[in-house]
């Protein structure tokens, strides 16, 4: 977190000794400028949408590593990628908006106007970074059931004990992976009440039964007490956030299209498009009819093709997902989800010693969920560093934009 | 072997007698709440078969290779079934580490903790006065009753603990869970460890801490609020959210997320490597974030100047707590927790430089063109000068924080300083003093808006007297401005009411002048009778106009307002005296004196002090 601090700190200092070279950035210089930002834009989502090939490593043993392409949409590794996408878009962006600008430009229309919105629109994306990042602990805490299901079923020789054991998480990991959003749709009326509830759940349940039940179903209350109970906050709703920041963003018209109002419209998008990927990726505060609240820019707009193409796979999955109750769509746990029951279907079977064939297809199993750990383990942390990163770089901006603000504020007001 | 093989089958009865999958019975019940004898059993039970499943490893690695594969045979089987033995009373274990950390997460009491908070100093002084030993109670002094029916049904026990805290202005961990209950969860904690289950231990500690961590925020009150809320509030609402936050995070940081910290290390200390780091931030982590939500949501709040002094009070609460932030989050892992501190509070810091900045520039150009009747003291005046009042009153924090001189001479537009004069001041004392700077200079743009010179001078010489007087109140304030630039400031205001006795009364004093009285060439009486005439209706009419109008301003400083009138009587009254004392027989002796003797010299004594009494209808002039 330090290091990318320093860069930013670099990064204004630059800006703010081109400002003093650029005091005058004739129309042509715009042009080209504004048409090189949508260029950039258009090339790094392009490259999120279809990821330049890899080559497999020729190795075949290591199969299972290679089931997945690391960078396919919605794995931890593309989410992290996207937050650097980000990262670069906004400092570009800021770059256009503040650099070399006369102050008093963006204080008059229609920036009076669109420059509020887009202030408005930075303070729900900070919620929703919150909100994100809580959902990457509950994350977490899956990756955790699903690690002492792998260190149970590794066990040689496999017995009924590490069976149980590993059945015991894997019950754990299923039923909070398609609980949780179910759970936050509930609760989503008063989210304190709901995560109240469960609390008190579980404590009747130590009190009264003592524990009674706790070996079959103390798991369901595991995956109950998680992420939900620590809301952004009361009737927080994450669709509606998205749904909020996106109401007032129409692509500019006329005049305007050709101007500033186009960069700040496409910043918008994307940012409003992060959001929108992250709530739908991890476990997130209530949101029932996510993949409607996004509005989907002009087809005709190049820069925009890829991220339609993104928005269009995520909004399709969702779709389905959403039926069922899911916890996120990263695709991690998409294939944890999916390992967890076809491992409490083997467990389910077990019997000392086990079947070759069945061991040897839940070895390989074993073996992907292992995997699937190690890089969440990885690179959860990481994303939420950049997740925090992302919402430093928000603050800093809006920070930066109220200073210019102020600037053209006393530029513009008499002198008594 | 056959000893060990009875020890062990005798092992495993014991724990399967506990499986709560197989038994009705055990299902019913738990064995830390029931016998102490059988949870020694069965604790020594799990220590036997893990013992065994250790000595089968260590044996089948050192058996001869020729016999290997029958031996192994053998070895797995017996494994499986130890295995299978652990796994159901590792899964009794778990559930029982639940059941006791569940059973102890209602003794927090934040309440008392906030009371005892405000009668700490009494009771300290008390303390050192009454006592020549001073016993240093640092620790936490608890008292614990416990009524506890003892070896009955384990359900009924409660605990009742009073802790009590001098302050929370340092570290003051408690106990969250009685020393009893911690050895139990301990001697769990090892049977768990050792039989590789460890992450079970970490999931379940995990989860019921952090939803006890969840109620004892709803006692402290530190609410669910997103940033968003926060910018949706009236500052009003913020006002008093900020004075909770700061006594609910001083609690919550000092006391409470130190005796998490503390209880991790109670119960896994020394059993496995940094597993009381990783269960400390299991806890922690997400109820740190949503503390810090708030203070966060502020420091990125609109600037405006009222908010400057409850940024200084979140900042200052924030400077206090991060030595306890630092100490208490202090593993690698817990490094964000830390870093968002110092960024919150270095934004509030930003945010506290920008408004001053920005009221300095509001002060500047504050707008108002229409004159305050009277000229009496502006509000801008009044204003500005509380709030510098208030700035000194927090001089210790913005002596830190106002490390640049201000901005002066950088615009046309603004009054110009010289700074060389004032090279031993802080900065923060320059931009004190450059408020003051610049509200002079809107004040006498404003002046220029009286029509009569004379009021814009009383204007003048009052504000800037109200804010000497303002500064001279304050022995802090008065010692950051400086005697060298109150002198000057002292200097201004005298000058106006320099100017405003000289643009008033030059005139009136003119008319008692004897030049022009002379009738020339004459030798007889030597003045005209009928210019003295008019020079005594001159005066009379000047005299009156100004009473009529000068009643009606308004030097509210009382002080003040009696030395213009004595400063302006010394001139006029001698003057008026030698004047009719020299004349007022030209007149009598002549027609209707009375039309241009109206005023006796005492008349005139009383006549002033109408003057500056802020009438809103001059008052009747009472003749003789």
């Amino acid at each position: 977190m330090r290091p990318a601090q320093d860069n930013q700190g670099s990064f204004l200092g630059r800006i703010s000794i081109r400002r003093n070279q650029f005091v005058d950035v004739n129309n042509e210089q715009e042009q080209e400028d504004l048409e090189l930002f949508q260029k950039h834009i258009a090339d790094r989502f392009t490259e999120l949408l279809s990821p330049p090939s890899q080559q497999p490593p020729s190795d075949e043993t290591n199969t299972v590593a290679s089931v997945a392409a690391t960078d396919q949409i919605m794995s931890v590794t593309w989410l992290r990628k996207l937050m650097d996408v980000f990262l670069c878009c906004e400092a570009e962006f800021k770059a256009i908006l503040l650099m070399g600008r006369d102050p008093t430009q963006i204080s008059k229309p229609p920036f009076d106007r669109l420059v509020p919105e887009m202030l408005d629109r930075s303070i729900k994306a900070l919620d929703i970074c919150t909100a994100v990042v809580n959902g990457i602990d509950s994350v977490r805490h899956y990756q955790r059931l699903a690690e002492i299901a792998v260190a149970a079923l590794e066990q040689r020789p496999l017995g009924d004990g590490n069976v149980r054991r590993a059945k015991r998480a894997l019950a754990n990991l299923v039923v909070a992976l398609s609980l949780e959003d179910k759970e936050n749709v509930s609760g989503g009326g008063g989210g304190g009440g709901g995560g109240n509830k469960t609390t008190e759940r579980s404590w009747s349940f130590g009190r009264r039964s003592g524990g009674s039940s706790a070996a079959s179903k103390g798991g369901a209350t595991i995956g109950q007490l998680k992420s939900s109970s620590w809301s952004v906050g009361r009737n927080w709703s994450a669709a509606k956030q998205i749904h909020a920041m996106a109401t007032n963003l129409t692509p500019p018209r006329g005049n305007e299209a050709a101007g500033l109002p186009q960069p700040m419209f496409i910043m918008s998008t994307v940012l409003v498009f992060v959001m929108w990927v992250l709530t739908a990726a991890v476990p997130c505060q209530e949101r029932s009819g996510l993949a409607n609240h996004l509005p989907v820019p002009p087809k005709h707009l190049n820069w925009a093709q890829s991220l339609i193409g993104i928005h269009e796979k995520i909004g399709d999955e969702w779709k389905k997902k959403e039926k069922k109750g899911s916890a996120g769509l990263m695709e991690e746990m998409t294939r944890m989800e999916k390992l967890g029951h076809s491992l409490i279907e083997f467990a389910d079977g077990f019997h000392y010693p086990a079947e070759k064939d069945a061991a040897e297809s839940a070895t390989a199993q074993v073996a992907e969920m292992a995997e699937i750990c190690r890089r969440m383990e990885e690179e959860l942390v990481p994303l939420q560093q950049q997740i925090r990163e992302v919402f430093h770089r928000i603050v800093r901006s809006r920070a930066e934009i109220l200073e210019v603000l102020e600037q053209a504020g006393k530029l513009s007001a008499p002198v008594v | 072997m056959d000893s060990d093989g009875s020890k062990l089958e005798t092992a495993e009865r014991i724990i399967l007698r506990w499986d709560s999958t197989a038994s009705e019975e055990a299902r019913g019940k738990m064995i830390f709440q029931s016998d102490r004898d059988e949870v020694d059993r069965f604790l020594r039970a799990v220590d036997e078969i893990q013992r065994s499943l250790s000595s089968t490893s260590i044996s089948f690695a050192s058996s001869s290779s020729s016999s290997a594969a029958a031996a192994s045979a053998a070895v797995d089987d017996y494994e499986v079934k130890a295995n299978s033995a652990i796994q159901i009373a590792m899964a009794r274990l778990e559930d029982e580490f639940r059941s006791i950390l569940l059973s102890h997460t209602t003794v927090f009491e934040p309440d008392s903790l906030f009371l005892e908070e405000s009668s700490v100093s009494p009771s300290l002084t008390v303390e050192v006065g009454d006592d020549s030993t001073v016993t240093p109670t640092t620790d936490v002094a608890a008292e614990e009753e416990e009524i506890n029916s003892p070896g009955g049904s384990g359900s009924g026990r409660l605990t009742r603990r009073r802790s009590s805290y001098r302050s929370t202005s340092s570290i003051r961990e408690m106990d969250l869970i009685p020393p009893e209950a911690v050895s139990d969860l301990r001697s769990i904690v090892q049977r768990m460890v050792a039989a590789g289950y460890s992450r079970e231990c970490i999931q379940v500690y995990g989860n019921v801490r952090k939803s006890a961590m969840e109620t004892i925020f709803k006692q402290l009150g530190i609410v669910k609020i997103s940033i968003g809320d926060v910018q949706r509030l009236d500052w009003e609402a913020v006002v008093g959210k900020i004075r909770q936050w700061i006594r609910a995070a001083k609690v919550c940081i000092r006391v409470v997320f130190s005796s998490e910290k503390r209880l991790c290390e109670q119960l896994f200390d020394g059993i496995c490597i940094a597993m009381d780091e990783t269960c400390f931030m299991e806890t922690v982590k997400a109820s740190a974030l949503r503390l810090f939500t708030f203070p966060e949501a502020i420091s990125i709040s609109r600037r405006s100047p009222e908010k400057l002094f409850k940024i200084l009070d979140l900042h200052d609460a924030l400077t206090d707590m991060l030595p306890d932030i630092e100490a208490i989050f202090d593993s690698d892992s817990l490094d964000t927790i830390r870093a968002q501190a110092v960024e919150i509070q270095s934004r509030l810091a930003d945010a506290a430089r920008g408004i001053l900045s920005e009221f300095e520039n509001a002060v500047l150009r504050e707008p108002s063109v229409v004159p305050v009747p009277g000229g009496t003291i502006h509000p801008l005046t009044r204003y500005v000068m509380n709030y510098i009042v208030m700035i000194s009153d927090y001089k210790q924090t913005l002596d830190d924080l106002i490390m640049s001189n201000p901005s002066s001479g950088s615009d046309p537009n603004t009054p110009d300083m010289d700074f060389t004069e004032l090279e031993s001041k802080s900065p923060l004392d320059l931009h004190l003093i450059w408020l003051i700077v610049i509200l002079h200079f809107n004040l006498e743009e404003k002046s220029h808006h009286y029509r009569d010179t004379s009021l814009a001078h009383i204007f003048i010489m009052n504000n800037i007297h109200y804010i000497v007087h303002k500064v001279k109140r304050s022995p802090e304030l008065r010692e950051m401005i400086g005697d060298h630039y109150l002198r000057k400031l002292t200097g201004i205001f005298r000058h106006a009411a320099t100017n405003y006795q000289r643009a008033t009364w030059v005139r009136v004093l003119n008319s008692l002048r004897d030049e022009g009285l002379h009738v020339s060439g004459s030798f007889s009486s030597g003045v005209s009778r009928s210019a003295l005439r008019e020079r005594f209706k001159a005066f009379n009419t000047m005299f009156e106009e100004v009473h009529r109008t000068q009643s009606t301003w308004s030097v509210p400083d009382a002080q003040l307002r009696e030395e213009l009138r004595i400063s302006l009587s010394e001139h006029l009254i001698p003057a008026y005296r030698s004047f009719l004392g020299r004349f007022r027989g030209h007149i009598e002796s002549g027609r209707h004196p009375e039309n241009y003797l109206k005023y006796s010299v005492e008349d005139i004594e009383t006549i002033v002090l109408d003057f500056f009494e802020g009438y809103t209808t001059p008052p009747h002039l009472r003749r003789r």
